[in-house]
């Protein structure tokens, strides 16, 4: 327990006397002392009191907008992560857009590849076509008439020749002799005499393909006749040619099928016409089976 | 399989008739009946039905252009889809074969698919 100290000398005396002390100011001034202190303590108190609360209304408005900033920062980030995740969809479906893509391009490749294939095995089937049935009508007939106007048919009806020519040798004359023609007149076309200077690059043509026993074909756009000259064999040697001098007006050069049938012409053709011929002149008269095996020992 | 079509090929020249059977042999559900010219033609008219004809124009005995005529003068085949086979420099040929009623024409030399083609969409065929 603290207890208090008593004033001590005269002035604590004079204080229990009632006596103002000695030296100090009279009872009013003090009071008004007490009061002026008072009221700078009360001024001091309030204005201390003000500026807490201006302190405070300053950091609650800072607290506010900081509030406010976090909550337009929070809005934004939520909006932000709604974003990413439209984007994240977006190129989800951008990549399943891609594969879409690779796989109808694969497909359109694929049928354009089924498309070109179908033309090759049509074109394929075409020339088959042709063949075959050029083959059957070269030796259907055993008439020598008939192989001639078949060969003149194949070339006017499956290639689309205008006009031909059909040259057979004379051995004896060395001549190439024209024998039939489509197209053009007969009498009008020239005997070809072999190994002399050629009158003009048509009959250079015509004998040089004799000759050689190499076919004369023109590649692309005829421009020049012959369009084709092809070599007839027959039993390993050439025995005449087929002169093609033009091709109808719509068919402007020879496609592959062309070219097959011709080579068919050139093994075939030549053999057609002189079995023809022989059989004709054997009076269709079939071999006997004795002399069929004695030619087959 | 029956066959739901028959055609009458009216074609002189046995090459290419052959050729021209070959390329229908490919139509399915589809007949052929051969005939070696207009005569010919109007004899196997007579003796059964048709759905389609294909023809030569140049022919001997009776020609295309009389065998169109007659069809279509015939009440039984009048509305018998024609085709007409021609060769290049026979416009009037072919203008008369229309005029006579012919349905269509197909120019020498004959592309499969071409004659397919067209016996497929007169007659109505699905591809």
């Amino acid at each position: 327990m603290i207890r208090s100290k008593p004033m001590a000398g005269k002035k604590g005396r004079a204080a229990r006397r009632g006596e103002p002390p000695k030296g100090s100011k009279p009872i009013k001034e003090a009071d008004g002392d007490l009061k002026r202190k008072r009221d700078a303590f009360l001024q001091t108190f309030f204005q201390r009191g003000a500026a807490l609360t201006e302190e405070l209304v300053v950091e609650n408005r800072r607290l506010r907008l900081q509030i406010e900033g976090l909550e337009e920062e929070g809005a934004s980030l939520k909006t932000q992560l709604a974003s990413d995740d439209a984007i994240r969809d977006l190129l989800k479906k951008i990549g399943h857009l891609e594969r879409e893509k690779a796989r109808l391009l694969s497909a359109v490749h694929e049928h354009a590849e089924i498309t070109n294939r179908f033309a090759d095995v049509e074109s394929e089937l075409e020339s088959f076509a042709n063949l075959y049935v050029a083959s059957s009508q070269l030796h259907a007939s055993l008439r020598v008439r008939t192989v001639v106007r078949n060969v003149r048919e194949l070339l006017l009806q499956l290639v689309g020749v205008r006009s031909l020519g059909i040259y057979f040798v004379d051995d004896a004359e060395r001549h190439l002799v024209p024998i039939a023609s489509d197209g053009v007149d007969l009498s009008s076309l020239p005997r070809i005499e072999l190994h002399a200077t050629p009158a003009d690059s048509v009959t250079a043509v015509v004998e040089r393909a004799f000759l050689t026993g190499v076919p004369h074909v023109t590649e692309g756009p005829i421009a020049a006749a012959p369009a084709a000259c092809i070599p007839l064999e027959f039993s390993e040697r050439v025995i005449g040619v087929i002169v093609v001098y033009a091709l109808l007006g719509h068919k402007k050069e020879f496609v592959p099928v062309d070219r097959e049938l011709l080579k068919l012409l050139e093994a075939q053709a030549g053999s057609a016409i002189v079995s023809a011929y022989l059989l004709e002149h054997a009076d269709a008269l079939l071999p006997s089976p004795d002399v069929l095996r004695k030619a087959c020992a | 399989m029956t066959s739901q079509y028959t055609c009458l090929v009216v074609e002189d020249s046995p090459m290419m008739r052959q050729l021209l059977v070959l390329a229908l042999s490919r139509v399915k559900s589809l007949q052929v009946v051969e005939a070696d010219d207009g005569v010919d033609g109007l004899r196997k008219l007579a003796t059964g039905k048709f759905d389609i004809i294909l023809t030569d124009i140049n022919m001997p005995i009776m020609d295309g252009l009389k065998l169109v005529k007659r069809v279509r003068s015939d009440p039984a085949h009048k509305d018998v889809p024609i085709i007409v086979v021609t060769t290049e420099g026979s416009d009037e040929d072919r203008e008369r074969a229309l005029q006579l009623g012919a349905n269509a024409y197909i120019t020498k030399p004959i592309q499969a698919p071409q004659v397919i083609a067209k016996v497929r969409a007169l007659l109505k065929m699905d591809v």
